[in-house]
């Protein structure tokens, strides 16, 4: 419920332009809510009166305190004959590694899996004091009730107090199952971790297709879960030096147990990429004058790992099909890193990527509007640029590894 | 055969805007809609609907009073009749509490369901936490990020076609289920006007928590395991550096050099 | 009264403003400005300027002027008949002239009003009234216009621009410079009913602020026009009559006019349109429909019964002809993703686009009287598509919009092998009883050619556009010579050879099958009047 102090509000406002969801408004002199709050806070934070409060529940700290050590759960992927940490695992290692030294609590990895399972001394070596694993033939490919059953288990009897999951399609599947099972608190998609000063988890994570930040905390709750997004934490450097601690978990599985059976499961070989869904894009307009150069804008793309796109200008030309058409009247595109290469930048295309979250330009008109839009601005000839950036990047790849 | 569609009304995200002053979303002009993934949702349990007799679609939400119109689109796509739950008491719900209200409303309103049909997340949440935390309380089968579905001859389990990384899996379970649904190959469906009018003479009710079969400490804020402490906006993108007159080379150097940094390289 | 004296504006330093020289440069540095929608290519221009302000403008009309150099003026350049496509000369962009000045309430008309630079486009117009955010006018620091916006914050009911030519990224100037409309005229009427002031530039660099209801002909057809100098010039108007359909094909004339009409829809011959004061109008709910029908015959006859029904308010009727939805229907199974819709049903053989009020919340819905008309017709209310949240009306929309496209990715893989291919399309609107003929005409004539083609467009305003697409350069030779038959039918029978689009470059000798030689003349002499050294605009309307 939130508290207005009618002896303290003085009626300035300020609450309703902070709120959101039209749920607080001035009215008769005083604040007053309606149905529409969601006890988000934001309007507490706002009041200069201290007019506002949410009313929360405290648990107990001596309850809470029988729960320690901070625990990631490391997924693995298939790769040909073996089971490997998929990248996540590491950033997410990392994170945790830095949440355990924050608290002065153990670091544990959990891995689920059968005999297939390699590299799990690396986990010790990227950060964990011990690895928990779980060797089951039923637990050899991921199913929702397998791993569930297996991992509500552990955590129930080793009582930690944060438990981590990459927010992979598997993450995202199994993290909401334990935590409904076991009644816990858990927060999607996190790109910010920390602890504050009453030890408690505090997580951010984007909202509203990223247009907002918010941050959450479990507080009555234990262990505090938490999916991680990939590609956003940094994984550390293998320290070889650490002690490889490994507990082999005794696992109770019955088929009976798991209810969904695999009929099938095909691979697909890199496809043409959709633009919706592709993290880099580099994307050529009308400046590139003339269809060589877009050889080289696609040579970019490949280099970088993206996909090529373009400008409704260039598809009427013919030069690329509709399907690669960013726009107003094409697809819209949010990806990490969009480089728009001759493109001007005129509404009906920015309207169609305008929410990528990296924009870099590189344009022959110092006023072309893209450069409004575009963290990075290049005034120059793309024609020249790009070959010379080619090398560079290839320069840097081969000094990377 | 009777399906439950769980559906959410949410504003429009491409019309959602931040004032970076007060760093909080601008309300004006930002219209409420049916989540796009509930709509798919719908379309494959409509799909279901027509491949089989006496099948029944029932959309469900748990919302404000104006979540109505988002239940009136559901009867414009498909579904045969809508359930609004609705109270005061479920202000400050977070998924955990959701989910619990969502089930307890399906036990009530239809207790001999087959099939429990989600959008794969919301667009607001992105959280993709309600399907799962359902089928626990449930205590059913989920499989996720469907992208086409169909039921076995004998009617009495589902395949579907799951979206993985790399691919993508045929699994198959024994109903009841709980499925969420993707984009898949899906172009979501208009109705004809004949639709629009019928939807508002099907049948539409609404449950209060008074209803439920819970407890009022379960249900809202009050009920929910996570709590939203802060909101505020991200970091904003405004245009940047613009570098004129640099020799070529010394220009992509300087992408390059950006694109390191940024960890694209 | 008939007479009115122009204003200075400010100077400015010519020297100071920003400008593009050679035409080399200006091909390769700024291709985009070349040209327009028709694609028409330019001849050759040596200068390319941007003003900031109507200062700047000044100074380079004067600048140019002395040097007699001739002026094209360009907005968003999205016309397609050419109009800003220079002959030699100079390029003049208003785009920097893109904001908005104030809105306001006018208790005489009880309208919202909004004044703005001519190159604000129709888009972010519409999207700031829609959104009541208008940035320009909280940022100004002026008194008025803030507490005018905070009223009009204030006011609880949505408003619009009611306009809506196909492309909302056109400027607002260029649109009032051409007469535009869109699939709304057929209830709101085109620009011209909602133009209430505009500020114009004539060749001197000299101003004319005119707003609606205050200058009137006098009952000899004239307005005295009296410059900075003291200078007398007498603007005679034409002497024909105009078409009673939708028209944009010469300059407005009758007697005993408003001045501000002669200037909206004369495509730049006779001054420049710096800013624009127009009204608003109140937003309702709406539904749009796609109704599926038989065939184009089923249509035209469900137009008519729709017309002719006072009872059923229809915001806009638009068609799309049999082989137009064949040519969709090809795109959805080449293409799925590109067509964000369902598939055209297999049945169908023409469809009609309208639009009218709705309200999402009501708990009852009543449309008998229009089940009744489509019924009627032999057509069901279960084989449409409905669209009534903002996103569905955008997807309708952005349906439309594929038409045209697919039309120009076709003409351009042609023109891969033809270069002197174009798309053909005509622009012609005769009066409501002669629908009928003149779509038999089209039909024969094409079938007969054995052409390529579709059609669509205003058909609640008998106005639909034929689209030709000829196949190599034989077809289209014999799509001209259509193409002016059609043009003197349409005349023949009470109707115009441009509704819409303008005459521009492309469409002169169209407008000698529309009048008789004196009247061109009475044309020109009002041109020469206001712009004495034929400066602006060379080759709109006018040949040289």
């Amino acid at each position: 419920m939130l508290k207005i102090d009618k002896n303290k509000c003085n009626a300035c406002g300020l609450c309703e332009t902070s709120c959101a969801f039209v749920a607080i408004a001035v009215e008769d002199d005083v604040a007053q809510v309606n149905d529409l709050c969601t006890l988000c806070g934001a309007c507490v934070n706002v009041c200069p009166q201290n007019a506002l409060a949410i009313k929360r529940q405290k648990v107990s700290i001596e309850e809470l305190s029988h729960y320690n050590g901070v625990f990631i759960w490391a997924e693995y992927e298939s790769r040909g004959e073996t089971h490997a940490p998929k990248k996540v695992a590491y950033e997410i290692l990392a994170q945790g590694r830095k949440l355990a030294d924050q608290l002065g609590e153990q670091l544990s990895a959990i891995v689920l899996g059968d005999e297939r399972l390699v590299d799990i001394d690396n986990l010790c070596h990227h950060g964990a004091d011990r690895v928990l694993c779980c060797r089951h033939d039923l637990l050899g490919r991921y199913t929702s009730d397998g791993f569930t059953n297996v991992i509500a288990a552990v955590i129930a009897k080793e009582k930690p107090s944060i438990v981590l999951y990459g927010a992979t399609p598997n993450g995202r599947d199994l993290a909401p199952r334990v935590a409904a099972r076991m009644r816990l608190g858990l927060t999607a998609d996190c790109t910010e971790l920390g602890i504050d000063e009453h030890r408690q988890l505090v997580q951010t994570r984007p909202a509203f297709g990223g247009n907002i930040m918010a941050t959450i905390i479990s507080p009555y709750t234990r262990p505090q879960t938490a999916t991680v997004r990939p590609n956003v934490f940094a994984a550390a450097e293998a320290d070889p030096t650490r002690p490889v601690n490994i507990e082999e978990v005794p696992v109770t599985l019955t088929k009976a147990n798991i209810r969904t059976r695999l009929i099938e499961e095909i691979l697909l070989d890199s496809e043409e990429e959709r633009i919706e869904e592709a993290k880099i894009i580099v994307s050529a307009g009308r400046g590139c004058q003339d269809p060589v150069t877009l050889d080289t804008v696609r040579e970019l793309a490949r280099k970088l790992g993206g996909v090529l796109a373009g400008s409704r200008a260039i598809v009427e030309l013919g030069w690329i099909p509709h399907s690669l058409q960013v726009g107003q009247s094409g697809t819209t595109v949010g990806p990490e890193l969009y480089m728009a290469i001759g493109i001007s930048g005129a509404v009906q295309h920015v309207v169609g990527m305008s929410s990528s979250k990296k924009i870099i330009a590189i344009n022959k008109d110092p006023n072309a509007p893209i450069f409004k839009i575009a963290e990075l601005g290049i005034v120059g000839d793309a024609l020249v640029i790009l070959p010379k950036l080619i090398d560079e990047i290839e320069r840097i790849k081969v000094r990377l590894h | 055969m009777k399906i439950v569609v769980c559906v959410k009304q949410v504003p429009e995200i491409t019309d959602v805007n931040v004032n970076p002053e007060t760093g909080t979303l601008i309300r004006e002009g930002v219209t409420s809609i049916l989540n796009p993934f509930c709509e798919y949702a719908l379309d494959h349990a409509a799909r279901l609907n027509s491949a089989y007799n006496e099948t029944e679609v029932i959309a469900i939400t748990m919302g404000p009073p104006q979540a109505k119109s988002a239940l009136y689109r559901c009867l414009e796509l498909g579904a045969d009749r809508a359930v609004l739950v609705s109270d005061r008491k479920f202000a400050g719900a977070d998924t955990w509490a959701t989910a619990l209200t969502l089930s307890a409303a399906i036990r009530q309103a239809v207790p001999d369901f087959n099939l429990i049909m989600l959008g794969k997340q919301a667009i607001d949440g992105d959280t993709a936490q309600v399907g799962p935390e359902l089928a626990e309380i449930l205590n059913l089968p989920q499989i996720m990020y469907g992208a086409e579905m169909h039921l076995t001859p004998n009617k009495k389990r589902i395949r579907v076609k799951q979206e993985t990384e790399n691919g993508y899996k045929i699994l198959e379970a024994r109903l009841p289920v709980v499925v969420s649904a993707s984009k898949g190959e899906l172009i979501r469906r208009v109705p004809s006007f004949q639709d629009v009018l019928t939807a508002r003479t099907k049948d539409l009710r609404v449950i209060a928590a008074a209803d439920l079969d819970l407890d009022e400490s379960e249900l809202g804020l009050q009920g929910s395991y996570t709590q939203v402490v802060n909101v505020f906006p991200p970091a904003q993108k405004h245009g940047g550096t613009k570098l004129e007159g640099l020799e070529p080379e010394v220009a992509a150097r300087k992408i390059a050099a950006y694109l390191r940094e940024e960890k694209f390289i | 009264m008939h007479e009115i004296s122009t204003q200075l504006v400010p100077f400015a330093d010519f020297n100071k403003i920003r400008r593009v020289e050679g035409f080399d440069r200006i091909s390769a540095e700024y291709p985009t400005y070349l040209t327009d929608e028709s694609k028409l290519s330019p001849e050759p221009f040596d200068y390319l300027f941007f003003p900031m302000d109507e200062a700047e403008l000044a100074a380079i009309l004067k600048q140019m002027s002395a040097q007699k150099i001739k002026v094209t003026i360009a907005g968003a350049r999205t016309g397609l008949v050419g109009g800003c496509v220079p002959r030699k000369g100079a390029l003049v962009s208003l785009e920097n002239l893109d904001r908005v000045k104030s809105i306001t309430w006018d208790h005489k008309a009880e309208e919202w009003r909004i004044q703005c630079q001519c190159a604000l486009d129709l888009r972010s117009l519409n999207d700031q009234i829609v959104s009541k955010n208008l940035p320009d006018v909280a940022n100004c620091g002026d008194r008025q216009a803030l507490d005018a916006l905070k009223r009009f914050k204030e006011d609880p009911a949505g408003y619009f621009y009611p306009p809506d030519p196909t492309e909302m990224s056109a400027s607002i100037g260029g649109t009032v410079a051409t007469n535009a409309s869109g699939a709304r005229t057929y209830r709101y009427g085109p620009t011209r009913d909602w133009v209430r002031g505009i500020r114009v530039m004539l060749s001197n660099g000299e101003i004319l602020s005119i707003p609606r209801g205050k200058y009137f002909a006098s009952p000899g057809g004239e307005f005295i026009v009296f410059d900075s100098k003291g200078n007398k010039l007498s603007v005679k108007l034409p002497t024909y009559r105009m078409p009673y359909t939708k028209n944009t094909a010469g300059f407005f004339a009758a007697p005993r006019m408003d001045l501000i009409d002669l200037f909206i829809g004369s495509e730049g011959c006779l001054g420049v349109i710096t800013e624009v004061t127009a009204a608003l109008l109140k937003r309702d709910e709406k539904i749009s429909l796609i109704q599926f029908l038989s065939s184009d015959e089923q249509a035209i006859e469900l137009v008519d019964t729709l017309r002719n029904n006072e009872r059923v308010q229809l915001d806009f009727l638009e068609f799309y002809s049999g082989n137009a939805l064949d040519l969709l229907q090809q795109r959805q199974v080449q293409d799925p993703k590109s067509v964000d819709m369902p598939l055209i049903p297999e049945h169908a053989g023409a469809a009609l686009f309208f639009e009218f009020s709705f309200d999402a919340m009501a708990d009852s819905l009543d449309y008998g009287l229009l089940e009744e008309a489509i019924n009627s017709c032999g057509a069901s209310i279960s084989d449409s598509w409905a669209a009534y949240e903002n996103r569905e009306l955008q997807r309708l929309k952005d349906f439309r919009h594929i038409l045209p496209e697919t039309i120009n990715a076709i003409i351009a893989e042609r023109k891969k092998q033809y270069p002197k291919l174009h798309k053909l399309g005509t622009d012609l609107a005769v009066p409501d009883e002669r629908l009928r003929d003149m779509w038999r005409i089209y039909y024969d004539a094409l079938e007969t050619a054995d052409l390529e083609w579709v059609a669509f467009g205003h058909i609640g305003n008998n106005h639909i556009h034929i689209n030709i697409m000829p196949r190599n350069e034989s077809e289209l030779q014999s799509g001209l010579e259509l193409y002016e038959q059609f043009a003197a039918k349409a005349v023949e029978f009470g109707g115009t050879v441009s509704a819409e689009h303008g005459i521009g470059k492309m469409k002169i000798k169209f407008l000698k099958l529309m009048y008789s030689s004196d009247h061109l003349k009475e044309m020109q002499a009002l041109k020469l009047a206001l712009d004495p050294s034929s400066m602006l605009n060379p080759g709109n309307i006018f040949c040289g």
